[in-house]
């Protein structure tokens, strides 16, 4: 069992009361020199999610979808490429992030929709969600989706159902070749960083740990053996919140109050100090 | 019904269609507006529960958007002859501190129309449209670039507030701060001496046009 | 494989794939398909930091992961295969000691035996077959072969088997595959790199999936790959020229080949009369010869296998078919004859758990048409189709058995839903029915059947357990027995297989342990489950040490020596015996592994032969360009293409995202891969105008497929003798029924069979495509 406080609240002010408390953090790794590209994950995902199934379109390539859907929360994304005349296949599962500074979070006005968890989770709550998304621009992995239908925004929980009773979650269990691997952020960062030492000493110069500083570091943490190119895996080389939602719920909102509150205020002064214009 | 004033005294400011066009514009703005502001900070999203809900809030307000614009565009093909700023307006606009201050004599007369309201007039077309785009980039995020996503964010709400804060001095003016001119905008007519006193251009454009003071009648 | 090591079967389970070194991928794709197992190959790698070698027609998912990917024109592997024997005698990359001891190396074959032109000796062009008695091995006044323990002499299989493939150099290999001869080079560099005597702990499993050996492994892999399909069922069928039991026995139960060979398979009398006991119980006593009577006997040239029983159905000469747990008409090569046999029968009985193809057959030109166009309408087929609704494995329990050779006891999760019955259910009333029809009606060979034993205590529905108990075997007091070691050929035992003879055992159901300790840190898991033969889970693990019983590699050894007893595995080997009292190969007369082997059809060493349907000549031979003594049909629904009308090669295969012709019924799996697709390489895409996602049509001479084009540059156009050839991707799984549907790959596939085992050539055969 994991204990858990919410940590973080989407549209609502002051501060949780779980924002202080320190539990164990939830994480997983993905170590793609070991992905096969087999969708085990993506089965167990939907299977575990009991997601609706929808056949898609013939894309030209082995991908299941060209993107997360809110229906497919975990999509394999297989990149053809060449190194050295040779071709090169790769191939790297795509999901919520778990970010420690939340895009989707930050940019959310609906109280409650979105909350960050003592462990690091970040999870959607459907009776809250309005619809609205914003926190697909928020995001700056493109991972929330918006279900047309029930008009609410979806995405990958990180199995907090399983999570909080003690179990790991569905794809992580599913993995065949351990190219997953569920733990504590602090630990599995460790366990990278050794993989990415093992790669090195192996000839990857490149090799290195994707935990995007940006959004404060991720839940999700990735071994690539092109950490100098996260793009050829499907990631943002350098993801951030966008400047624009950070302006938007900093400085603006203050601005945008002053003006507002300043602005009726400013009137009635005005009516105290100055009166009508001549009456008829 | 204003029995004091006898119709003889009466002056057509607004027509009925004015008048109609007007106030749809007046009612979807405030809508939206307020379903906005509920949007806008989690501090008023109390105004949601006000207008149905969030999710209520979210499918309607671009709505009431879609509907503001379209009256705002019939609104604008009206007055969009009569709101161009001549010299005189541009010399009101320089002057407008003294018009704060109820100090006319140092400004020029106004027309149907003072250089304030025409400024108010062509502001909130120009934030109209900008909300329009970015409300209608906000309306599908779904299809919508990401770039276009990220820009709207921020154009949105910074149009919304300068509006809302355009508004909010308009509303003032038009009840508070001129006594007689909510009734031009209701009731479609003001006295002569409102009229000879804030619109005097205007006032005696239509004495001359129609050769007394007296109001058609409607 | 049997004919090497003298078992058809893995030799080490999966989990002991994460002590190789070197993994080398041919003819398969694990990655893709055996995902699971594939984990201990990324172990290896993550641990031991393992090379992977993946040798393949396209660029797959295990290529992507491997530290070198060779591409190879499909059809070719002996040739790349024999390029590596050659590479490693010339480079002097194997261990020669080992090779004394473990293998035939040393054995002298008889004067007379030659290779020339691409022909064995002893061809008969009449009967398209060889007379093999020039191949045998030079026998002493004892009727034991004679052997050269120092490989010198000129008719020993190791100077035979080194001028064999002197012929394999690298740039014949790469003109031959298509690859170039500096990536060959490169492989078998990497290959042969196990074999060095200071590395020869670490060459364990490296090569090809199935063996376990040590430095002269990669000469086994050739005879592996050679003996790819050789898969003999456990006992051989009777032949209508052995009428008694003692003839049978006689014929098939082998003769040592040395003095020091245990040759295992002395002991048939003991499995054949227990397993007539098991069939017949008290109908089977020694005065009927314990029912052998009641087998049916085959001809001495008949072939019961998959392409002969349809090239007869399609000739009219079967009424009926029984087809439970597979669906031929996609299954099977050359779709369109494959209807049209099916359309001939009087009755057929499909017993599945979704409609399939094979089922509904007769809708074929309905559904299909485009396909189709020639199959007999509905209303003209009169093959009474019977479609028994059967549960699915997650509604029944008994036992899985994987690759491993574990059998794994399970249990039913669920009951079957509606109407739908357990296998065992179906069977046990189809049997009771027709037993009762004998009963009152009589026929013809009604004694057979009305002998059977049929104990079980639910006649209607037996259960599993009580099946795998017969299967296990019990003694004259009735007691389950330990091991095959207690079976007696005097009819006082009765075993269903002698393989799993200690599968079920008075201690219980040992299939269903699981007990997860690893005392040898091996990966061996003696514990966990039940591994067939004797709980064995590495066969041959005698040759895994030396002479003196001392393993090659201390750190990685399934089995030592003590002195007096052999520790570790359970011994592939008689367990109280030293190391020098016999050959490791137990199984074998000859009680070493072969390197030469008679029991192929096609020739004792493996030769490169085209496929039949191929695009170029062979380079080796170019009179005996194919198999001679392939079997190819010549009904007016077998024709087969030339290079001129199908340029291209067609090789098909599966897909991780679905099982068979199965799981396009499933929902989940349907949604990873919904749509059939052909992988077109760029250069030749281009070449003719198709865009990816463009639709296109591939065609043999057999029949066609429609779908979209996957453009990738994973697969290249191979140098084929001077010439640039191009290979077309057709995975399987999408047929004409199910929750996704698509064309049947089959339509294309032709149907040629390897002479040893009758597997059909799917992987290589010709084709052309256009844009539509």
């Amino acid at each position: 069992m994991m204990t858990t406080f919410i940590k973080a609240i989407s549209a609502t002010p002051g501060k949780p009361a779980g924002s202080s408390r320190a539990t164990e953090t939830a994480a997983k790794l993905i170590d793609t020199t070991t992905c096969i590209g087999c969708k085990a994950c993506e089965v167990a995902c939907q299977e575990w999610n009991n997601q609706q199934v929808t056949f898609g379109n013939f894309e030209g390539t082995y991908q299941t979808l060209p993107d997360l859907a809110h229906n497919f929360w975990n999509l394999i994304k297989f990149h053809e490429t060449e190194l050295d005349g040779q071709p090169l296949w790769l191939m790297s599962k795509y999901q919520c992030m778990h970010c420690v500074d939340p895009g989707c979070l930050k940019a959310c006005p609906a109280p409650g929709a979105i909350v960050q968890y003592s462990n690091g989770i970040v999870d959607f709550n459907s009776d809250a969600c309005i619809g609205c998304g914003y926190c697909m621009t928020g995001c700056p992995f493109d991972v929330p989706k918006l279900n047309p239908e029930t008009k609410k925004v979806q995405k990958c929980t990180l199995c907090t159902d399983r999570v909080s009773v003690g179990l790991e979650p569905a794809c992580i269990k599913a993995c065949p070749t351990n190219c997953l691997s569920f733990g504590t952020r602090e630990d599995l960062l460790r366990k990278a960083e050794d993989r990415v030492a093992v790669l090195k000493s192996d000839g990857f110069g490149t090799a290195g740990v994707y935990n995007p500083t940006g959004v404060g570091g991720t839940h999700v943490v990735y071994v690539l053996a092109r950490a100098d190119q996260p793009e050829s895996y499907g990631l943002p080389k350098n993801p951030q919140i966008p400047w624009t939602v950070s302006i938007w719920k900093g400085p603006l909102k203050w601005l945008g109050n002053a003006l507002l509150i300043g602005g009726i205020l400013g009137t009635f002064l005005h009516y105290l100090r100055y009166g009508p214009q001549d009456p008829e | 019904m204003d029995l004091k004033t006898p119709n003889e005294s009466r002056l057509t400011r607004f027509s009925v269609s004015e008048r109609v066009v007007h106030w749809l514009v007046a009612l979807s703005f405030l809508y939206t507006a307020l379903t906005g502001l509920a949007l806008w900070s989690p501090r008023l999203y109390w105004l949601a529960s006000v207008f149905g809900g969030g999710t209520t809030v979210r499918g309607w307000h671009p709505w009431g958007g879609l509907l503001f614009v379209l009256v705002f565009a019939s609104m604008f093909r009206n007055w969009r002859s009569q709101m161009s700023l001549d010299r005189d307006d541009r010399h009101w606009l320089r002057k407008a501190h003294h018009y704060a201050v109820h100090d006319y004599a140092a400004l020029p007369e106004a027309g149907r129309f003072n250089a304030g309201q025409k400024s108010l007039f062509w502001m909130q077309s120009i934030f109209g449209i900008l909300l329009v785009a970015s409300g209608v980039v906000l309306w599908w995020p779904e299809i919508m670039p990401r770039l276009l996503r990220e820009l709207a964010v921020l154009a949105h709400p910074v149009a919304a507030m300068i509006s809302i804060g355009g508004i909010i001095l308009h509303i003032y003016m038009g009840t508070a701060a001129v006594p007689g001119s909510f009734r031009g905008m209701i009731q479609g007519w003001v006295t002569p001496g409102w009229a000879a006193s804030h619109h005097p251009k205007w006032y005696r454009e239509h004495v001359e046009s129609t050769g007394t003071t007296r109001a058609h009648s409607r | 494989m049997a004919a090497t090591f003298g078992r058809g079967a893995m030799t080490n389970g999966w989990t002991d794939v994460a002590n190789a070194d070197v993994v080398l991928v041919m003819g398969g794709n694990p990655a893709e398909n055996h995902p699971v197992g594939f984990r201990f190959v990324m172990e290896a790698k993550r641990v031991r930091k393992a090379k992977l070698v993946t040798i393949d027609p396209r660029f797959n998912r295990t290529a992507a992961v491997s530290d070198l990917y060779v591409p190879i024109r499909a059809g070719t592997d002996i040739a790349f295969l024999g390029g590596l024997i050659h590479y490693a005698i010339t480079h002097d990359l194997f261990q020669r000691e080992y090779m004394k001891l473990h293998t035939n190396a040393s054995f002298l074959i008889k004067e007379g035996f030659s290779f020339s032109e691409g022909l064995f000796s002893g061809w008969d062009e009449d009967k398209k077959a060889y007379d093999k008695s020039s191949w045998n091995y030079e026998l002493d006044g004892s009727g034991y072969a004679k052997v050269d323990p120092g490989l010198e002499h000129p008719r020993s299989v190791f100077q035979l088997m080194k001028q064999h493939y002197s012929r394999y150099t690298p740039e014949t290999v790469a003109s031959i595959c298509g690859c170039s001869a500096a990536e060959f080079e490169k492989a078998a560099s990497i290959i042969c790199s196990t074999g060095k005597p200071d590395r020869q702990g670490t060459i364990l499993y490296a090569l090809g999936w199935t063996q376990h050996s040590h430095s002269v492994q990669l000469i086994h892999t050739a005879a592996i790959m050679g003996a790819w399909n050789a898969l003999p069922g456990y006992l051989r069928s009777p032949r209508a020229n052995q009428p008694t039991l003692a003839a049978y026995l006689n014929e098939t139960t082998p003769r040592p080949l040395r003095p020091n060979s245990m040759n295992y398979w002395s002991n048939t009398p003991k499995f054949v009369v227990s397993l007539l006991k098991a069939y017949y119980g008290d109908q089977a006593t020694r005065q009927n010869d314990f029912g052998y009577d009641f087998l049916p006997k085959v001809g001495e040239t008949d072939n019961y296998s998959w392409g002969y029983i349809f090239d007869r159905m399609y000739a009219g000469e079967i009424d009926g078919m029984i087809s439970f747990g597979m669906n031929p008409v996609a299954n099977g090569p050359n779709t369109p004859k494959m209807l049209a046999a099916i359309s001939k029968l009087k009755w057929m009985i499909v017993a599945e758990c979704f409609e399939t193809e094979t089922a509904a057959f007769w809708k074929a030109r309905e559904l299909a048409e485009k396909y189709y166009a020639s199959a007999p309408d509905a209303s003209r087929i009169n093959t009474e189709v019977f479609l028994l609704p059967a549960a699915c494995f997650a509604e029944k329990d008994g036992a899985f058995v994987n690759s491993s050779r574990w059998a794994q006891w399970k249990n039913a999760a669920l009951d079957p839903p509606g109407q739908a019955k357990r296998d065992q259910e179906i069977i046990a009333r189809l049997f009771l029915k027709i037993r009762q029809l004998y009963e009152q009606e009589g026929g013809s060979a009604a004694q057979p059947l009305l002998s059977m034993a049929w104990n079980w205590q639910n006649p209607i529905s037996p259960e599993l357990s009580e099946v795998a108990r017969e299967i296990n075997g019990r003694d004259a007091a009735g007691k389950q027995v330990a091991g095959f070691g207690a079976l007696a050929d005097d009819g006082s035992t009765a075993c269903g297989n002698w393989i799993y003879a200690g599968s079920f055992t008075e201690a219980g159901n040992m299939m269903a342990r699981r007990g997860q300790e690893d005392p040898t840190g091996l990966g061996l898991y003696p514990n966990w489950a039940w591994n067939w033969p004797a709980n064995r889970r590495i066969l041959y693990n005698r040759a895994s040490a030396d002479a003196a019983g001392k393993p090659w590699d201390p750190s990685r050894a399934p089995l030592r020596w003590s002195g007096s007893s052999w520790s570790g595995d359970v011994a592939d080997y008689k367990a109280d015996a030293g190391p020098e009292a016999f050959g490791a190969f137990i199984m074998l007369p000859e009680g070493v592994a072969k390197l030469y082997a008679t029991d192929f059809a096609e020739g004792p060493f493996p030769e490169h032969y085209e496929p039949v349907e191929s695009p170029a000549e062979n380079a080796l031979h170019s009179n005996v360009s194919s198999n001679p003594a392939a079997k190819v049909f010549h009904t007016d629904r077998d024709p087969l293409g030339s290079a001129k009308d199908f340029p291209y090669i067609g090789t098909t295969y599966r897909l991780t995202e679905h099982f068979h012709y199965w799981t396009k019924n499933i929902a989940g799996t349907s949604e990873l891969q919904p749509h059939f697709f052909v992988e077109v390489p760029e250069a030749l895409a281009r070449e003719k105008g198709i865009k990816n996602r463009d639709m296109v049509r591939v065609r043999s001479a057999r029949g066609s497929v429609e779908g979209r084009a996957m453009v990738t540059r994973r697969m290249r156009g191979l140098q084929v003798g001077g010439k640039t050839v191009y290979q077309i991707g057709l995975p399987i799984h999408w047929g004409f029924i199910g929750r996704v549907t698509g064309p049947l790959v089959n339509n294309l596939s032709p149907s040629v069979l390897d002479p040893n085992s009758g597997t059909p050539e799917y992987k290589g055969f010709l084709v052309n495509i256009e844009k539509i």
